[in-house]
């Protein structure tokens, strides 16, 4: 039974054996013992420095006067059912907040909202002439000059016959 | 199995009525929530209160714990609340002003706080205990030193350390197995000598 109560620590026993052996040890106190020492022997060599007296008795004196715990195996599933409608609630609300929110913009609205986004957009402003050497200056800073929003950090770079081999142009990414 | 389905397993036991098994968990976990909890409560005595007073508020909770976490993870929160509860009753700050989880905790390396802190007898006692596991483990066949350090010191599963060490996973279970009962044979006389209290 020790080497078995030695397998069971690590986490190393026999499924078929783990019912067993916690019987035992339900049952027998010397086997309790066992489980005992070689968990204290563990904990030595991990931690010499942090050993202190042993609390079980002491807790278990205490555990007299708990109840024993009941807790249905019904209850159990119970819980786990729960946790999973929850979950279950909360993606089918997702699903159909998204589709709710997809059947709002029909075929028939679309052409109507694509017409209200137009009439929104800012009028254009007429520039003054004196502000275009300051514009041409800067304009690597202005978002307007992104293509896909990356392209003003991207530079057109060639190299020449003779020092490269590819023959096209190639961009580089130029770190900013 | 892992270690994590044996905590499992007793904690369901725990919760359909056997206690026993509640006892073994205490035995499992003693050292490390103690350790978790003198890093809040430097007093040795308090530590030990506290530390009590974790387990069987983590007994009561028992029944509302479903396994989607490691139980030594719902126990070492338990561990910390009950600590900082504590110091909060007694208008006391907990002695780091860093948040910090279980794991944290538990690797923090400050021996000399717990020397501080242990009585004079208590620290006799664990050296004692640390000494003769020691000396034991030098004792031991150099395959069964081995096989031993190398699960509790480095962690391996019984697969990895027939691997490192070229021989069969059932003679790796053996060989773990002589190495703690040999060490355990010289240390139950140690642990039997002082009548109530266990170590």
């Amino acid at each position: 039974m020790k080497q078995e109560i030695s397998a069971l620590m690590d986490g190393e026993l026999f499924d078929d054996d783990v019912g067993m052996v916690m019987d035992h040890l339900k049952r027998d106190h010397a086997t309790r013992m066992n489980w005992a020492t070689y968990h204290l022997i563990g904990d030595v060599l991990r931690q010499p420095d942090h050993i202190h007296s042993d609390l079980s008795a002491k807790v278990h004196e205490r555990m007299r006067d708990e109840p024993a715990l009941l807790v249905s195996r019904g209850h159990a599933v119970k819980q786990k059912m729960r946790t999973f409608a929850l979950s279950a609630v909360a993606s089918l609300s997702a699903v159909g907040v998204v589709a709710w929110m997809s059947l709002q913009i029909s075929p028939e609205i679309a052409p109507q909202l694509a017409m209200q986004q137009a009439a929104m957009r800012p009028a254009s402003m007429q520039i003054q002439p004196k502000s275009d050497n300051y514009l041409m200056a800067h304009q690597e800073f202005s978002p307007s000059t992104d293509v896909n929003g990356g392209a003003s950090y991207i530079r057109t770079v060639s190299y020449g016959i003779d020092d490269s081999p590819p023959k096209n142009n190639q961009t580089e990414k130029q770190a900013k | 199995m892992t270690e994590r389905d044996v905590d499992q397993q007793l904690v369901e036991r725990v919760q359909r009525g056997d206690k026993h098994a509640f006892d073994l968990l205490v035995s499992k976990y003693q050292r490390r929530l103690g350790r978790l909890i003198s890093r809040f409560v430097r007093d040795a005595a308090e530590a030990e209160d506290v530390t009590q007073d974790a387990f069987i508020k983590a007994y009561r909770a028992l029944p509302g714990f479903r396994g989607e976490s490691a139980f030594y993870t719902w126990l070492y929160r338990i561990g910390i609340n009950t600590a900082k509860n504590h110091l909060l009753a007694n208008k006391r700050r907990a002695p780091t002003s860093t948040p910090f989880d279980a794991e944290d905790a538990e690797s923090f390396e400050e021996a000399s706080l717990l020397r501080e802190v242990n009585t004079p007898e208590n620290e006799l006692m664990s050296k004692q205990v640390v000494d003769v596991v020691q000396a034991s483990l030098q004792q031991l066949p150099e395959d069964l030193r081995s096989a031993l350090t190398l699960r509790e010191i480095e962690g391996l599963s019984y697969e990895e350390i027939a691997g490192v060490m070229n021989c069969p996973v059932g003679t790796v279970r053996s060989r773990i197995f002589r190495a703690r009962e040999a060490v355990a044979e010289n240390l139950r006389p140690l642990l039997e000598t002082s009548k109530g209290k266990r170590w």
